[in-house]
């Protein structure tokens, strides 16, 4: 009975929900999925992350190149992040070139990146305005369940923690490249940026870790990202005006929880090197 | 934000005036304007009007919405089995029945060819359907309504200088009238169609006196109209 | 503070500005240009239509160049926005689409881009809930100041910079954007004082409405 009610009324299904103070699955307004992450899962790449909130799955993998630094910035490496939303994650998304929802996100994820300062570009530069690395991180989707944002940064930065790259003996008289890819080093990671999410219902309800089918019928989402011990990025896109309150209790929610899932991603880390 | 009649207002402003009427009384609320439970909110920006109990927003605007009941012209677009298609200005084609036309049957099908231009009432108007529109009133008799000769010109224009010259105390029409010799079909969604009796220059004279208007007031049509006519004079 | 401190650069705009659309202005934010334009409601593309609502669309075209990925979280930011003020309801099975084409950047090109789309909106005519402004402020890398709507510049010496918009009905945030890292009580502070300051802008849309009302 109830998966047909939710089929024909899918907005009333939620609605009827959250009238009785609870959610579809069971949760509270304010609680979160489990989170799990799990480091080093693909064993060819550089650093690599599978990152679980409840249904979501999102699978990062970082492949580092050598290339030319920019002659505006030629003692910077690059970081390439790129979103890909697969057509296996959800009915929604279609085989094909990247869609706006998925270079969105992308580019969400390449400014939390930038505005975290979590990792300098002038550690990825070798010799400068010769060589430097390029890190390609690669997410992708493989279960689409909401907050793929918050899930999608946690990978990133779990596979950039555990990140090493070869070392490179570059000789600049002879152009000669040596590489040595037994002896790896890691790249520091100054900061873990947590993302967290935040749907906003009629009269102002504010639920956290939205899932799939809440995001849909939500009026508006908030994702707020945190630094270990400050903030680095606040998104609002659009959607129902929310008032300055709601908007401070978003913030001190995702204080805590990104606290919370920083320990994991440190513990996850540690059990593997 | 509150704000009172003849007033500029923007979308979102509460409309106060409401409240002062007889709680008895009805209240028409016309474009422009919308109930939120007990409260009226603006949602266009324009000057508020009131006249006894009917409020509307008066704005600028160019895209018709249509509505039931008023009078439009159209380009014919397309024929397709027993109705024509006719682009009004609106989001969507109207439809127009080849029997809605005065004296047309199964077997008398009225001569209308792709990009005629009809003047016509709208039957049926509502947001979530096409709109349909005819070319006879109620009785089946044709009055104004009907296809317009092809030797007119037909331009456009916003939908509120539409409504200007359209008001009933408004003496552009009239001024050019004792000049000139023309017939007019204005649609309410911003064609009108234009023919002078003698001249082509008289029909663009009178089309520029129209598109001038939008930016003069009311007291100052009659300089427009003198100064309308001396450069037709010195064209001839 | 002194009234310094809320004070916005200089404001310009002309409606109707292009002659085609259903609704245009072009606006000028300091020396930050913009025009935008609006046509709406049109007739949908099939496999974009809703049954029960407009579809909101909305394009932005940089200075130079074709629009690339980094132009597509603008137009998510243009888009979200307006569709948050249209009462898309009105207009089902249709499509309203609003674009945008930089002219100049010299600093706080979304607010300039969400406050010309607005005044496109309003020149439209199309039925909206509210109307929305958008101010920018960021944070002095050195004195940890806030400046509201910084030029290019001042810019350059930031620490964090942020975009917020804001509603005329209770002054609520519809959108939100940050750039740089800092804290809470930085956030909190820069919302209040854009809010502060916003009024200017909703004053500024009414000043030119009357403008262009009375002269019709």
């Amino acid at each position: 009975m109830e998966s047909q009610y939710k089929t024909i009324h899918p907005a009333k299904y939620l609605r009827d929900h959250f009238a009785s103070n609870i959610r579809p699955d069971g949760r509270e307004f304010m609680s979160f999925r489990p989170v799990s992450v799990c480091v080093g899962s693909i064993t060819k790449a550089d650093g690599s992350a599978l990152v679980k909130i409840g249904n979501t799955t999102v699978v990062c993998g970082i492949k580092a190149e050598l290339a030319c630094p920019k002659a505006e910035s030629p003692d910077c490496g690059f970081i390439v992040p790129n979103v890909e939303l697969a057509p296996l994650s959800s009915p929604k998304f279609r085989p094909g070139p990247p869609s706006e929802e998925s270079q969105c996100i992308s580019k969400l994820i390449e400014k939390i990146l930038i505005n975290s300062e979590a990792i300098d570009l002038k550690s990825l530069c070798i010799h400068k305005d010769k060589l430097a690395w390029v890190l390609y991180c690669d997410i992708i989707s493989l279960d689409y369940d909401g907050s793929v944002i918050d899930a999608c940064t946690t990978s990133l930065m779990a596979a950039l923690k555990i990140l090493t790259l070869p070392t490179v003996d570059y000789t600049p008289e002879t152009g000669s490249i040596k590489i040595d890819k037994k002896n790896r080093i890691h790249i520091p990671l100054k900061q873990l940026a947590i993302c967290t999410t935040f749907a906003i219902f009629d009269n102002q309800l504010l639920i956290t870790d939205p899932t799939e089918d809440e995001e849909k019928h939500s009026l508006s989402t908030i994702n707020i990202v945190f630094n270990e011990d400050d903030m680095c990025f606040v998104h609002k896109s659009g959607g129902i005006p929310v008032s300055q309150n709601l908007f401070s209790t978003c913030i001190i929610k995702a204080k805590n929880h990104g606290n919370q899932v920083r320990k994991l991603i440190l513990a996850a880390v540690n059990c593997k090197t | 934000m509150e704000a009172k009649a003849e007033k500029i207002v923007m979308p979102g402003d509460i409309i106060k005036d409401t409240q002062l009427l007889n709680k008895k009384q009805k209240i028409i609320l016309g474009p422009g304007l919308r109930t939120d439970g007990e409260t009226v909110y603006a949602c266009k920006a324009g000057i508020l009007k009131h006249r006894s109990n009917v409020f509307y927003v008066d704005n600028f605007q160019k895209r018709y919405i249509p509505s039931q009941g008023e009078n439009v012209v159209g380009i014919v677009t397309q024929k397709a089995g027993d109705i024509y298609k006719v682009d009004i200005g609106a989001s969507e084609q109207a439809s127009l029945s080849y029997l809605a036309f005065e004296g047309s049957s199964k077997k008398n099908r009225p001569n209308i060819q792709i990009g005629d231009i009809v003047y016509a009432k709208l039957l049926v108007a509502s947001k979530d359907m096409e709109p349909e529109i005819v070319c006879v009133d109620s009785f089946g008799k044709k009055g104004k309504l009907g296809v317009l000769s092809t030797n007119g010109m037909l331009f456009t224009c916003s939908l509120s200088l539409v409504r200007k010259i359209l008001k009933p105390n408004c003496p552009l029409l009239r001024l050019l009238s004792d000049e000139l010799k023309y017939e007019l079909a204005v649609g309410i969604n911003g064609k009108i169609w234009i023919k002078s009796k003698t001249s082509v220059e008289d029909t663009i004279a009178v089309a520029n006196a129209i598109l001038a208007a939008e930016y003069t007031v009311p007291s100052e049509f009659p300089q427009l109209c003198d100064s309308i006519m001396k450069s037709l004079v010195k064209l001839k | 503070m002194t009234e310094n401190e809320y004070s916005l650069r200089f404001l310009n705009c002309e409606l109707n500005y292009l002659s085609v659309t259903d609704g245009s202005a072009i606006f000028m934010q300091g020396d930050t240009a913009v025009i935008a334009g609006v046509y709406g409601p049109v007739e949908s593309k099939l496999h974009k239509m809703f049954y029960n609502k407009a579809n909101v669309e909305a394009s932005f075209r940089p200075m130079k160049g074709p629009p690339s990925v980094n132009d597509r979280l603008m137009e998510s930011y243009i888009k979200d926005v307006c569709e948050a003020s249209l009462i898309t309801s009105l207009y089902p099975a249709s499509s309203i689409s609003v674009n945008i084409q930089e002219l100049e950047d010299c600093g706080g090109l979304l607010a300039s881009v969400i406050n010309a789309s607005c005044l496109a909106l309003i020149n439209s005519g199309l039925a909206m809930k509210f109307i929305f402004a958008a101010v920018c402020c960021m944070i002095d890398k050195e004195s940890e100041n806030v400046i509201i709507d910084p030029n290019m510049k001042q810019l350059n010496n930031a620490k964090a910079a942020f975009t917020c918009v804001f509603d005329n009905l209770n002054k609520d945030i519809i959108c939100c954007q940050t750039s740089g890292r800092f804290t809470e009580k930085e956030l909190l502070k820069s919302i209040e004082m854009c809010r502060e300051t916003v009024q200017t802008i909703f004053t500024f849309y009414r000043d030119i409405v009357t403008k262009y009302a009375t002269a019709i």
